[in-house]
This record gives C-alpha cells, structure tokens and sequence, in this order.
C-alpha cells in the first residue's frame, strides 16, 4: 500500500518535471495525459481499497484515506483526466491565435501536474495544519497558471487570488492552533496534544466549548475563501475568467472541493464537541447568502467565463447549504451535488474555452449564433447547461432536490422557499444567456470560420455529459453506498 | 508560555520583548517610505526569535532552539534581504500609496490591539495567567494589524509585509499559548512563508514589466 500511494504521487511530479526539463511539445502534451490517466485509475483503485480495507493509514498515521478523501480524490482525478485531454486541443489553438511562447507553453505543463499533485495530496493528509499549507500551495501552483497568459487583467486576477486566499489561510491556520489549544489547557484531565483530524475527532468531546466555538468561525471564514463562500468570494470570478479554460475548470470543479473536504473534517469535529446545530447553523447562514450572491452575479453578467464562475460560486453555497441542513437527505445530496457539480463543471468551462478561441471574445454580447457556427460545441454545451442547474434528467436535479426535501423534512419552511425561488432565478438567467450564446440570430461578421474544432475539443465534454445523464436515470448501488458511508462519517 | 512555570525575569523580559514587538508593527503603520516598513519587520522577527530562544532555553524544549533560529535565518535575515535586494533592483524610490492616513491608521492600530486584548481575554483567562494574556494579546493584535496593512496600503510590497507580519502573530501566539505545538508544523509554515513570497515576489515582478509600477491602485479591471 505504501508504495502504490508513493507512485500514485509521484507520477504527477514526474510528469511535471519532465515536460519541463525535456522542452518537447508533444512529449510534455502526452506525458501529462498519460499521468492525468494514471492518476485517474489510481484514484478508483484507493476508492476500492478504501471501500474493502475501510481506512487506509499509513506512515504512522500520517496518511489516512477514508472514503470521504476517496471521494475527494476521485473527484481531483476526474477533472484532472478530462482538463488534461482538453490542454492538448486548448493550449494548440492558444500557441496559433494568441502568439503565446514556448516558455510559457512549457511552464503551464510544469505547473499544471503540481498542482494537480498538490490536490492529490491534499485529502490525504492528517494533519490539519499541513493540509493547510497544502492548500496553500495548491494557491500558489495556480496563481501561476492564472498567469499562463502574460496580461494586466491575468496578473491583476493572480495578485489578488494569492493576496486574499494567503491571508484567508492564514485564518485558518490561527483556528487550527486554537483548536490546538481546545486540547491542551493546563490543569484538563484529558489533554488531547495532536492536530490529526482522526486524533480530533475521537477525543472530541474533551476539548474546551467556548475555544472550538470560536476557532470553528475562523476555519469557516479561512478556507471558505478558498471554497468561494461568500463575502470572501472576490477573487473567484476573477481568477476563473482569466485564467485558461482548462484551469477554470479544475480550479472550480476540483479545488474547491478539496477546500470544501477541510471544512467538513472540521465540521464533524465541532458537531461532535458542542452538539451539530452550531456548525449547521454557520453553514445554512453561509450557504444561503453564497446562493444569493452567486445567483446575482449570474444575473448581471456580461462575460462567458465569469458567468460560470459565479455558477461555481452558486453551487458551493448549494453544497454548504446542504451540509448545513444536515440529516442523510441533505449530507447525501450535498456529496452528489459535488459530485455533478465536477463533472458538470469542466463542460461549460471547456465550451466556453471552443467560443473564445472562435470569437476571440467573452462578451455575451458579442457571441450569437454558435448553433449555425459550431454545431457540436453548441450541441454539447446547452445539454450541459441543463445539466448544470438541475434539469430533470442529471445528477445534480436529485441533489437539489434531496436537498430541498431536507429543509423540508427540517422544517425549515422559510429557506425552502428562499432557495428555490433562488434556484429557479439561476435557471431561468443562465438559461437565457446560454440560449442567447447558442441560437441568437448569426451575427454578420465573416472571419468566423465556420466549423468545429478538433476531436479532443469536444470529446472531454462529451464523457463528463454521458456520466451525469446515466447518472441521472441510474444510480449504482456501489456509489450509494460510498456516498452514504461518507454522510454517516460526516454526520456522526 | 502556557502551562509553564517561569522565574521573574523571564516574565519582565517577555513583557518588554513583547511591548517592543507591538510599537515594531506602529512603526510599519506610521512611515511612508517602503524600507522603513521592511526594517520594521526585520526588526519584530528579531525580537521574535530573542523571546523564542529565551523561552526555549528556560523550558528546556529542543524544538523551540530549532524553531527560533530557523526563525531568525528566514523572517529576520532571508526575507528581509531579498526584499531589500528586490528594492534596490528595481530602484524604488516611490512613497507607499495610503489609503488611509498615518493619523488614522494609528487609530486604528490602537483600536484593534485593544479589540484583541477584549477577545484574548474571553478566551483564555479562565485558565491563563496575565501575562501570557498580555503577550497572546498582542500577538492577536499583530494578526489584525497585518489585516488593516493589506486593506490601506497600496504597494505589492506592503502586501507582502502584511500577510507576513500576520504569520508573525500566528507564530508569536503558537510559542505563547501552545509552545508544545509539534515541530513539523512550524517547519511548513517557514517554508510556507518562503514559497509564498517568493511567489508574490515574481509575481510582483511581472506587475512591474506590464504595468511599470509596484502600486496595486491600478489593479481595477476586473470587476463584476
């Protein structure tokens, strides 16, 4: 076991490494999808083990994969297999329209597998303030792919994501010490001296209330900056848009999960300690006022990439709210949620990267008639579209409504109502503009070629598509289970 | 440091390392001009490490000796020279943009040290003795102080000041309130805070060549 987990890591690294050293196009292109896939497979072959094994732990417990870090890390795998197939279609068309340099071709590869690396590891390790600085790299392998293209706007978006995300970190990490000091206060009986959440969560009763309580807000608002929960959003558009299509997508379909992983580890420890209506109560507030902002942004929006970002935004308040409501029902469709959020995710960034390298714009305005222009890319990305907000045949309709059926269940009369008139105003802008992308009357303008780009351009959106409309008809019985062994790992 | 028994010299030692810590971060929210501001902090991790040694000597704990001087060589010695180098690379002359004045960014600092003695004080002094109140309130303190940096100033470099001087705080509290924090975990946050202002370094580098400025006023793009 010990050495699979060690090749599983390593091969990223490998990858990165030698794209970079070895200045070769092709070679870097194929290197890094093969990893990509490696991972992937590896990915499925922890989710196995950790389904048989139960908890994988090793190193002296400096590892620990459960199956909610399974998940996770299937989750990082996923997306990075489907971004690193749409790089080799993506960065080409960038190396024609965009004059963008070999150095800067290669220095994306390089920093593209560490940061996927950087993810992988994140749910692995124990440690919760190491999982911090882990995530803390992960900000800073991505702010230089924010920067792949050299522009004011990108390192505008890469200044401000490190500054905001490095200082919410910092947050977090003066929570993980208080909840180091919750332990060890002089004269306790029962000193809990260890910052290992498995450690955390056996001994949590014996940790000091008034100390948890605070610490808990401090690791909300600190790694809610990375998960994009709101007021601390900001950088989230921003980075999204400015960044190529292939890092939009894993930044908001896997990294903010991973964020989103520390804050549930912590979530557990609390509930344990001062009973579970307290985190909820943080997370139902936080939620619903993500969904709000999110859904504005939406509604205001001009831009292609910065319209998904805000979707992002809108379904990590939807996650939070369904880990806020809590019970099997809104734990289990806050995981599916993630789960058709990831896959949903990377087929509209990925669409939206096909517009702008056609209309070299992302002007909503500016981009009509893409039906008539590229019919497969169209085709593709307003079944995902529908996807993505919760049309009836995908993953991510019985999510919002496992969730909505909880806050029923709850009695909470006032955020159901809240939600889905904030649901159906998502629904109907993005439907609207993605409708007005798709099959707004053709514009005059006669450079656009027409025609759609290459097979690798549309073949990552067409997988991602199939999974969460199967998914939507049939759910297996082996990824019920796995999702409802992780909501009672959550939830007890 | 909490759950520790000290001789009096120790306590009066603590209290002024820690007073001079405090006035170090005043002196960043006062001046105006960038090498004041980088000083300052050579000047606070210094003081960080002296306390950190003394502490680590009178209690015996090996980790802390590492701890202080890995301390001393990255906060007080290596940041401060590249920052420094970095300056005269480029030959910034130019003053720190404030957004709010020194007046008032003083009023401010003042209000947040006693905003973090308030919150110190509901927090632990059911089961701390005053004076690591004292020095855990300032360490809080620093942490806020770092905050209102970033949010007034305008310039990369008191960006990076910022988000440092709020690792001191975090650093200074952790020796204070749980000296048996396990060592590994300061020893990623060291090099943690090498990566990242490396990184914010380069990056500020690039701001240079596209925008010919350090100031952040004209990061106003994006918005929306």
């Amino acid at each position: 076991m010990k050495i699979f987990i060690i090749t599983f890591l390593i091969i990223p690294l490998f990858a990165s490494l030698s794209s970079f050293i070895i200045k070769n196009k092709r070679f870097a292109e194929y290197i890094s999808l093969l990893s990509s896939f490696l991972s992937l497979f590896g990915a499925f072959i922890i989710l196995y083990f950790s389904i048989s094994l139960k908890t994988i732990s090793i190193f002296n417990s400096a590892i620990v994969i459960d199956k909610f870090s399974a998940y996770i890390i299937l989750l990082v795998g996923i997306v990075y297999f489907l971004s690193l197939m749409y790089s080799i279609s993506y960065m080409r068309l960038a190396m024609e329209d965009e004059q963008l340099t070999d150095k800067e071709f290669n220095r994306y590869y390089l920093f593209l597998n560490l940061f996927a690396l950087t993810m992988l590891i994140a749910p692995m390790i124990n440690n919760m303030a190491i999982y911090l600085i882990d995530i803390e790299l992960t900000t800073i392998a991505s702010a230089f792919l924010v920067i792949a293209e050299v522009t004011e706007k990108s390192i505008e978006a890469a200044w401000k994501y490190i500054l905001i995300v490095s200082s919410g970190i910092s947050l977090a990490l003066l929570g993980t010490i208080l909840f180091y000091l919750s332990g060890n206060i002089p004269g306790s009986a029962n000193a809990v001296s260890s910052l290992d959440w498995t450690t955390l969560r056996l001994n949590a009763v014996y940790l000091n209330k008034d100390i948890v309580r605070f610490a808990f807000v401090l690791i909300v608002i600190g790694l809610g900056t990375k998960v994009g929960l709101s007021p601390m959003h900001t950088w989230l558009p921003d980075a999204h848009s400015e960044a190529p299509s292939p890092i939009s997508s894993m930044l908001s379909a896997s990294l903010l999960n991973t964020a989103m992983y520390g804050i549930m580890r912590y979530f557990n420890i609390t509930g344990k300690n001062l009973g579970f209506n307290y985190p909820q109560t943080i997370m139902v507030i936080i939620g619903l006022f993500t969904i709000f902002t999110g859904v504005m942004g939406i509604i205001n929006q001009k831009s292609t990439k910065r319209l998904f970002a805000y979707s992002s935004i809108e379904h990590m308040g939807i996650i939070s709210l369904g880990f806020g409501l809590g019970g099997v029902f809104g734990t289990f469709g806050a995981l599916l949620q993630m789960f058709g959020h990831s896959l949903a995710k990377p087929i509209m960034f990925f669409g939206s990267g096909n517009l702008l390298h056609k209309y070299k714009t992302k002007d909503i305005k500016k981009i009509k008639g893409v039906f008539y222009i590229m019919p497969k890319t169209a085709f593709l990305f307003s079944i995902g579209v529908l996807a993505l907000i919760g049309a009836p045949p995908s993953v991510t309709f019985i999510s919002e409504f496992l969730i909505i059926l909880q806050s029923l269940k709850n009695g909470y009369y006032i955020i159901t109502i809240i939600l889905i008139s904030l649901l159906i105003a998502a629904f109907v802008s993005l439907l609207a503009k993605v409708g007005s992308i798709v099959f707004g009357k053709e514009g005059n303008d006669l450079n656009i070629q027409k025609g759609d780009f290459g097979f690798l351009s549309y073949l990552p959106m067409v997988l991602p598509l199939a999974v969460l409309i199967i998914l939507g008809f049939y759910i297996p019985e082996n990824l019920y289970n796995l999702l409802t062994g992780i909501t009672h790992i959550i939830i007890k | 440091m909490l759950g520790y028994v000290m001789p009096l010299y120790i306590y009066v030692l603590e209290d002024i390392i820690v007073a001079l810590v405090l006035l170090s971060s005043f002196v960043m929210l006062s001046s105006r001009w960038i090498s004041f501001y980088i000083h300052a902090y050579g000047f606070q991790s210094f003081l960080i490490f002296i306390l950190t040694l003394v502490l680590g000597i009178e209690s015996q704990n090996i980790d802390l000796y590492l701890v202080a001087f890995l301390t001393l060589f990255v906060r007080s010695i290596a940041v401060p020279y590249i920052l420094l180098r970095m300056i005269k690379k480029f030959n910034i002359k130019e003053e720190v943009g404030l957004g709010i004045k020194i007046p008032l960014s003083i009023i401010s600092g003042l209000l947040l040290t006693v905003f973090a003695y308030f919150l110190t004080y509901r927090l632990i002094s059911p089961f701390s003795p005053k004076i690591v109140i004292n020095a855990s309130s300032i360490a809080l303190s620093l942490v806020f102080i770092g905050f209102f940096m970033i949010i007034s100033r305008f310039t990369t470099i008191t960006h990076i000041l910022g988000i440092l001087v709020i690792e001191n705080g975090i650093f200074l509290l952790s020796v204070v309130i749980v000296p048996t924090l396990p060592i590994i975990v300061e020893l990623v946050v060291l090099f943690d805070i090498l990566v990242t202002v490396t990184a914010m370094l380069i990056l500020s580098m690039f701001m240079k060549v596209q925008t010919g400025s350090f100031s952040t006023t004209m990061l106003n793009r994006l918005v929306g």
